[in-house]
């Protein structure tokens, strides 16, 4: 993958999910400033955010995946993202998701977003039974990672402290 | 699609996966990486790798590797950080290849290449006031103060103007 174009686009019945732009980056930082940001590594400032999230964008050119914003596929708006993380120091792909305001919560987007996002890493990148990395303290995520099938697969030692391993079904690639 | 610039030693090229232990070895030396946010863990390392990927993917401009004899030895481009005043010609290189004249060349590489392919007349860069070794590299590429600022991280400093292109100047 040569450029951010390249990426994959995919579609739900409410949403797009498509490579970052540059625009979506103010979204990307506030709510990266929220408290809502504490289990996903934040809160950071706006040069700490930007350093994640060029450094996510990087990551579809050098590993041909990464995250996908989330927009509404009436009004365009940016809702969150939902993608593959997987740095260097990460041991596998893992499948994770963020929705950036409380205004879309209790609608289903997340779990919405983040099947089109298993499924595309699966049909698109090859990825097919991702793990996802979840803060003991993120109650929502670990609710909506066993909604979608994931099952518990122990805890392990990541960079940014000790985390729980959901393993996702196997989807056909 | 980035490009790749080379001058007579050097080659510049977007950076790659491989060129993690070269972002590593310097982020880990806390003397070549203090004006450059280190020291950092190898982890924090390959995220600025990333991010410099990413920079290049989103602006359309941002920061090479140097490669000497096949070998990274540091980087060199323009960055435009958010939460950060302004844009950056900025450079780094590893120890063993700093004094020969590098920064320089690379410098002199990515300014023409911000001339010709972006279209700028100019680039800015900045630096802390006990960085000698960035003000004489600086004013060695034709740089002019501008103006001087508080950044947010509380400390000042001098904003220099460098021409793309020696004839802009007249």
């Amino acid at each position: 993958m040569t450029a951010l174009t390249d990426a994959p686009i995919l579609k739900t019945d409410r949403l797009i999910l498509r490579p970052p732009h540059l625009s979506d980056f103010d979204a990307f930082a506030a709510f990266y400033a929220s408290p809502r940001a504490e289990t996903l590594g934040g809160p950071f400032d706006r040069k700490e955010a930007w350093t994640e999230f060029a450094a996510a964008a990087g990551q579809w050119l050098l590993r041909g995946y990464g995250f996908w914003e989330i927009t509404d596929r009436n009004s365009g708006a940016n809702i969150g993202r939902a993608g593959i993380y997987h740095p260097d120091f990460w041991p596998e792909p893992e499948l994770g998701w963020m929705i950036y305001g409380n205004s879309h919560e209790g609608r289903g987007i997340a779990q919405e977003a983040a099947i089109a996002a298993r499924d595309g890493a699966a049909r698109h990148c090859g990825i097919t039974a991702p793990m996802s990395s979840i803060e003991a303290g993120n109650a929502r995520s670990i609710a909506l990672a066993e909604r979608m099938g994931a099952h518990p697969d122990g805890e392990w030692e990541t960079p940014y402290g000790p985390m729980l391993r959901f393993r996702h079904a196997k989807v056909a690639a | 699609m980035t490009p790749t610039l080379t001058t007579d030693r050097l080659t510049l090229r977007p950076p790659k996966a491989s060129d993690h232990a070269a972002y590593a070895a310097f982020f880990a030396d806390p003397e070549a990486s203090h004006f450059y946010g280190g020291p950092l863990l190898p982890y924090q390392a390959w995220e600025r790798l990333s991010a410099d990927v990413g920079h290049f993917a989103l602006k359309g401009f941002g920061r090479f590797v140097i490669e000497r004899d096949g070998a990274p030895v540091g980087g060199c481009g323009i960055l435009d950080v958010a939460g950060w005043p302004g844009h950056e010609l900025t450079w780094w290189l590893l120890p063993a290849a700093r004094g020969q004249g590098n920064a320089q060349e690379a410098s002199r590489a990515v300014l023409a290449w911000a001339g010709d392919a972006l279209g700028w007349r100019q680039v800015e860069t900045h630096f802390r006031d006990e960085n000698l070794a960035a003000r004489r590299l600086t004013e060695s590429l034709g740089g002019v103060k501008q103006r001087r600022e508080i950044f947010p991280d509380g400390h000042a400093r001098d904003i220099y103007a460098i021409p793309t292109r020696a004839e802009v100047t007249a």
